[in-house]
């Protein structure tokens, strides 16, 4: 067959995707210079024999064509020719990959914001984005590969080739997605600071002695939280830190120093008062671990604490004994915790801070809070405009000290090396499933979608196994200190299998979104194939759990991916509720009912309800609301109000306006929750920020005016 | 009480908070206004329009949201107001479960004046409401946030009754 009589009218598509009539010049051109790189010269008569082999099809790739005359060189026995050929395709292509990357570089330079600048993880809890930033973003698609290539050998090992194989697959079609895999680190972890507390960070590779007194704990405190952030991708909860201030403050100043707040004890000319130093102290700690850190690439470190009502205080810290033999005190830490939220309230009227993520944990009794007291202050605090979480058990045998974390306290058991128990919890890894597509796929293909999704839920449970070899790897060669030295239990760790999609399958399905049999039985069964598995893998090393991931940014790659497919998508970022985020036929009870016991019963890892709400509500609403939430069932939740921030003056106002009230600048951006904590809407990803503008802040007028 | 035709219609039903300080409310949008108020935010409820409101229908909207809400309110019924006041009556004798507080009630009416004496002695026996606002929408002097308002929101504190309008212009926070 004569090679001519097919490029007559044939195309070639480049690998910008473009097409171009295809011409045999430039493969003649090519192979001329192999011949020539070897030191040997191709006449027209060889030129045509290897051309001959060739079958162009319309539209082949170049990489095709390409490939064809490296097999046409070898198959004439030009060998030395094709190995120079092959050489010079890898030049070029190394030359691409560095053109990616300065391209990469510029786009980033020039996007909007850091996370739409961000390719692989916009996820990034970056401000502002610089050189610092920039110099985090090149290597992500490298650790991505590495990542990938230590899991599948991994999985290869302990259950074969095959099943690697599918596990890719299934990322590549985005059936699965692994959450942070542009970082080595394990995820996240709520932390106890026992081991700090009598050893300093030495065990952890740092040089500090333990804390002596107040202000080498509020020091000492801010590079632990630094050290351990570090060798964490996610976030890093100190559930205890307010516990151990109080410790420090009641060392130097009395166990009755919150009797005596305003007595002056400072000997300098400021004069302070035991309030104004422990308010100093608040916005040392809160303003340092606030600020980019240079470790990890100018993000600040995820920072979460927890407040307690006195029972759920009594369940973890009962049995809780300082290295000199106190037990913490009840009626200090009350003022303490209500003395930081008071501060941390207004503070945020001053500057944006986005951390800590605060969780209030309140036990429920007999369809209400069981502490009244705590009741009423949390209700008191949300009417005054602060936004932070709240976690509500009808038993102080769970607790949530983040936006991600929550766990079954087994153990509330006190040890004199590790601390409180009940404290520590975490995850190791997330790996998510997109139930839209899964559920999709298996319909169109005749399977039964409870079968379908059993299958990859199946496999994920496998990959996840592989992960935690490689992480006891690691640990048995020394590479994970905070465990070794007992700041994290690896034992009360999970791996974590992630939803997303849930709504869209549902609604795919026919199903309307709201409060009924149908969709609560959908919810069920479905989370009940992952608890299922979640208790067949478990063993007594492994535990599993299951949530449903916070999706700024998978949901919005999902969405996508999933359209480009030709999925039914029917927004542009899956939603990470019950609910439709855009729906506004359901009032903010059904939303609480929809977050209630029916539908997060196997939702063991937890999901929050973000209460989106265009005015702040009173104190006596606030505080019905919380009785809501026990009676439904609804254990973890949190009210969210945009806060205006005006671009002009910087003034920040914590209703939503559209004006600001101090310079009447109409050019003003809000502060809102996106995955547990607030940013500016201007600094969200564009897709994230298109789901925040459709976002139905329930308002409070809507009835008839007349 | 009426003969005939007296029956009232709700258009929507909501949760609000705006309209009653201080409550979580389940507010029933009732239709056949009869005010036709210029500029009023929702016409349409001056139409024919919705299901019967009687005792079955507010039985299940109430036992959907029992324990959540501490209050309903009538949005309008003005062509009804004894209608309006008796199915009040009904929910203030509803019977109350354990740990839960008894459901309040309140009218949002376009009337200038309540068909029933308020102010001295209006209490609970002449009167089966918490809560009552009173006039019409005046597009020059806005509803009842703006400061200008003809509109009174009343609540009755034991015998007498208060007018806490005023808590709607309330700019700061506590």
């Amino acid at each position: 067959m004569n090679y001519n009589t097919y490029i007559m009218e044939t195309y070639i598509i480049k690998r910008d995707g473009k097409k171009e009539l295809f011409t045999i010049d430039k493969i003649k051109n090519a192979i001329s210079k192999a011949f020539l790189a070897v030191g040997a010269f191709a006449t027209e008569e060889t030129l045509g024999a290897i051309l001959s082999h060739l079958r162009v099809r319309n539209e082949a790739t170049v990489e095709e064509i390409q490939n064809q005359v490296e097999v046409a060189l070898m198959a004439e026995g030009y060998y030395q020719v094709a190995k120079a050929f092959i050489l010079y395709r890898q030049g070029h292509s190394e030359d691409r990959d560095t053109q990616r990357r300065l391209d990469f570089m510029m786009n980033y330079v020039q996007a909007s914001n850091a996370a739409e600048g961000s390719k692989f993880d916009a996820n990034a809890n970056v401000e502002h984005k610089n050189i610092a930033t920039l110099i985090g973003e090149l290597p992500k698609q490298g650790f991505i590969r590495l990542n990938r290539r230590l899991l599948t050998e991994r999985i290869k090992q302990m259950y074969g080739k095959e099943l690697s194989d599918r596990y890719m697959s299934l990322l590549n079609q985005h059936f699965i997605y692994k959450n942070d895999e542009t970082n080595l680190a394990n995820y996240c972890a709520s932390i106890t600071m026992y081991p700090w507390l009598i050893g300093g960070t030495k065990s952890i590779g740092g040089n500090a002695t333990p804390p002596r007194n107040l202000k080498s704990f509020c020091g000492g405190f801010i590079n632990m939280v630094f050290m351990v952030s570090s060798m964490l991708s996610g976030a890093c909860a100190t559930p205890e830190f307010l516990m151990y201030m109080n410790y420090f403050i009641e060392q130097e100043y009395g166990a009755d120093y919150f009797k005596r707040a305003d007595e002056v004890v400072d000997l300098g000319l400021k004069r302070r008062t035991i309030d104004n130093i422990i308010c100093d102290f608040f916005q040392q700690v809160v303003y340092s671990l606030n600020q980019p850190s240079g470790a990890r690439n100018y993000q600040s470190v995820f920072w979460n604490i927890s407040y307690y009502d006195r029972y759920y205080f009594e369940s973890l810290f009962g049995n809780f004994y300082f290295p000199n033999g106190e037990q913490p005190h009840w009626d200090s830490l009350n003022w303490l915790q209500r003395r930081f939220m008071r501060w941390f309230n207004e503070e945020r009227t001053r500057s944006v801070l986005t951390f800590p993520v605060e969780t209030m944990a309140l036990l429920a009794e007999n369809g209400d809070i069981k502490d009244k007291e705590y009741a009423d202050f949390t209700a008191e605090m949300y009417a005054a405009g602060h936004s932070f979480f709240t976690y509500v058990s009808d038993n102080a045998d769970s607790l949530s000290s983040c936006c991600r974390l929550r766990n079954e306290i087994t153990d509330n058991g006190f040890s004199y090396t590790l601390g409180a128990g009940g404290v520590s919890t975490g995850s190791k890894s997330v790996l998510t499933i997109n139930l839209n597509r899964a559920i999709q796929y298996a319909v169109r293909n005749n399977i039964p979608y409870q079968a379908y999704v059993e299958d990859i839920v199946d496999l994920m449970h496998k990959v996840q196994m592989a992960y935690n070899e490689n992480l006891k790897n690691l640990q048995e060669k020394g590479m994970l200190p905070l465990f070794d030295a007992g700041y994290i239990n690896i034992g009360r760790q999970y791996l974590t299998i992630g939803v997303n999609g849930l709504v869209e399958a549902a609604e795919f399905l026919g199903l309307e979104i709201k409060d009924s049999p149908e969709y609560a039985h959908f919810v069920q069964e479905v989370l009940g194939i992952i608890e299922k598995k979640n208790k067949e893998y478990r063993t007594k090393d492994v535990m599993f759990n299951c949530e449903m991931i916070p999706a700024e940014n998978v949901g919005v790659k999902h969405a996508k991916w999933d359209r480009e497919d030709g999925y039914v998508v029917p927004r542009d970022c899956y939603n990470s509720y019950f609910y439709v985020v855009e729906d506004t036929s359901l009032n903010v009870l059904d939303k609480f009912r929809l977050h209630g016991k029916q539908y997060i019963e196997h939702l063991t890892g937890g999901s929050a309800l973000h209460c989106n709400l265009e005015e702040h509500l009173s104190k006596e609403q606030y505080r019905q609301l919380l009785r809501v939430a026990a009676i439904e069932g609804c254990n973890y939740f949190t009210f969210n109000i945009p806060n205006t921030i005006c671009n002009d003056c910087g003034h920040i106002d914590k209703r939503y306006l559209k004006e600001c009230p101090h310079c009447h600048s109409k050019n003003v951006d809000y502060l809102t929750r996106v995955i547990g904590y607030m940013k500016r809407v201007s600094n969200f990803s564009e897709a994230r920020q298109k789901e925040a503008a459709q976002r139905y802040y329930a308002e409070k007028t809507k009835a008839p005016k007349c | 009480m009426c003969i005939l035709n007296c029956e009232l219609k709700v258009a929507s039903y909501d949760i609000v908070f705006q309209e009653i300080p201080g409550e979580v409310t389940l507010a029933l949008n009732l239709s056949g206004c009869p005010c036709h108020c210029p500029g009023c935010h929702s016409p349409h409820l001056a139409d024919d329009i919705g299901e019967v409101l009687d005792e079955e229908l507010l039985d299940g909207l109430i036992a959907r949201y029992k324990g959540l809400i501490t209050c309903v309110a009538f949005m309008g019924g003005d062509a009804e107001p004894d209608e309006v006041a008796r199915l009040a009556a009904y929910i203030k004798q509803l019977p109350i479960t354990n740990h839960q507080s008894p459901i309040k009630t309140a009218w949002y009416s376009g009337r200038q004046q309540a068909p029933f004496p308020l102010g001295e002695g209006g209490g609970e026996a002449s009167c089966p409401f918490d809560y009552i606002k009173l006039g019409p929408y005046i597009e020059s002097l806005g509803g009842l946030k703006s400061p200008t308002t003809n509109q009174r929101l009343y609540k009755r504190v034991g015998d007498a009754w208060e007018d806490i309008t005023s808590s709607f212009w309330k700019k700061t926070f506590e």
